[in-house]
């Protein structure tokens, strides 16, 4: 890749590309993300769009906000109950709305450390019965 | 406050990044090209079902910590690991460290680091940074995806260095500890370049190297049968980019910071043929970033039909038939 093809201006991501210089190296430059500069909007609006369909699951009968962070940070149950330290078995049994609804604070505070949000979210979202 | 003078540089990735950085502080004049090269850093892997994602994936480097372990053994170079199963021992030893004007790097999930955008923000244990000082309860840090130093709260890299999951970090932290006064590098690269040239032809799992490619050519048309709807699927397809231009990779793959490495390696080793190898991978990186600029455009497009993806299993096709190839060219030409 030439040097020229390789810059993109993008300074809300910034990232290191290997080119060839005009003097016929290959060496590093400092330039934008060609994906954060053209389809960012395209990415949020997706993002957006998961959200809203994840929101309206979260409902008494149906999925718990432990479901919804899950399927937003992209993990698989496996992977959010080694985060969490808890049996996949119990994990999966979170997802459903009604066991959600007897959970103790501490083992909500264990799914909002995974997830980097605070409990009053996720009770926002859902209250504890 | 305590803070060691250190030049802060951006790498293409992480852990090649990482090694150099804390190699060049010691005093060691090396590039990132040279540490990824010598420490068979090429790689394809490609993993259809796994517990451990959402969704099929690839990776196009060898596994975390082989870098540096590589590198180690192949350049006599001593570093100073540990884990920790305390957090608290964890954040302690690495005071300590800081105290005596040693740089650390640590091993962390990418997640919690708060001044990456949100969007870029995933949870992977094996991200490495350099600490290099501490100003009240934050850390000053040395990541190479960022183009400054940062601050990082204490609270935030004790969450990112003791996370759980696949290959959590249980708190490990490095630095190198001796550097020999003399460094063979014709050893060094011959033998970085003939394990990559195993790594891509000879290992016997179908998933992995040249055959990888193979398999994620075959496999790529299944892929909606794993998408909730167009757009899951149209992100997925996108995430090809990412993994290979945007997450750090120096572009299509490491394979154009690979071809810097075989330059420069030809220089140092006085071997002229590698500089033929050298262009010959800067084409093929161009492949590859026309493998991630075709799905970044038919992701955008919504246009992931069966046609696209059959088009797209050609275009990986190809990137095996060259691949190969080209391993196996090198190979012969580096034993002899």
């Amino acid at each position: 890749m030439k040097e020229k093809d390789g810059i993109v201006d993008c300074p809300e991501q910034q990232v290191i590309l290997y080119v060839e210089k005009e003097d016929g190296t290959y060496g590093p430059i400092q330039t934008g993300s060609y994906l954060t500069k053209n389809f960012l909007e395209d990415y949020e609006l997706k993002r957006k769009h998961l959200e809203e369909f994840l929101k309206s699951e979260v409902q008494p009968g149906k999925s718990s906000p432990i479901y919804l962070y899950m399927v937003l940070e992209d993990l698989t149950i496996s992977e959010l109950s080694a985060r969490v330290n808890l049996r996949q078995g119990k994990v999966k049994k979170h997802l459903e709305a009604k066991h959600y609804q007897s959970l103790k604070i501490e083992l909500l505070e264990r799914y909002a450390e995974v997830f980097d949000i605070t409990v009053p979210d996720m009770l926002r979202l859902m209250p504890l019965s | 406050m305590t803070t060691v003078p250190y030049r802060h540089k951006m790498a293409a990735h992480c852990e090649s990044g990482t090694v150099t950085s804390l190699l060049n502080h010691a005093g060691l004049d090396i590039t990132e090209p040279l540490v990824f090269g010598i420490s068979s850093g090429i790689f394809f892997g490609y993993f259809h079902k796994m517990k451990s994602f959402t969704f099929p994936t690839f990776i196009v480097r060898n596994k975390p910590g082989q870098i540096r372990k590589n590198i180690s053994k192949r350049l006599g170079i001593k570093f100073y690991t540990e884990k920790f199963g305390n957090p608290e021992k964890g954040q302690e030893k690495l005071d300590q460290l800081l105290e005596k004007g040693i740089p650390v790097a640590v091993q962390v999930d990418f997640y919690y680091m708060d001044y990456i955008p949100a969007w870029e923000r995933v949870h992977i244990n094996v991200h490495f940074i350099v600490v290099v000082g501490k100003k009240g309860s934050k850390y000053i840090v040395s990541d190479s995806y960022f183009p400054q130093l940062v601050n990082l709260e204490t609270e935030s890299l004790k969450k990112a260095r003791f996370a759980g999951g696949s290959m959590s970090p249980k708190g490990f932290l490095f630095y190198p500890e001796s550097i020999p006064e003399k460094l063979d590098y014709r050893i060094a690269i011959t033998k970085g370049i003939k394990k990559a040239c195993f790594y891509m032809l000879k290992i016997p799992i179908p998933f992995l190297g040249v055959k990888g490619i193979r398999t994620m050519a075959k496999k790529i048309v299944d892929w909606p049968t794993f998408a909730r709807d167009t757009e899951h699927l149209s992100h997925e397809i996108m995430k090809i980019n990412i993994l290979l231009e945007d997450q750090g990779t120096g572009g299509a793959g490491f394979r154009f910071m690979y071809a810097s490495f075989l330059q420069q390696a030809a220089d140092l080793i006085k071997k002229p043929e590698l500089n033929d190898f050298s262009s010959r991978m800067m084409e093929i990186g161009d492949g590859w970033r026309e493998i991630s600029l075709f799905c970044a455009r038919i992701g955008k497009n919504r246009d992931l039909g069966q046609e696209r993806l059959l088009e797209l299993r050609e275009m990986l096709n190809r990137r095996a038939f060259t691949e190969e190839d080209f391993f196996k060219q090198l190979y012969k030409t580096i034993k002899s």
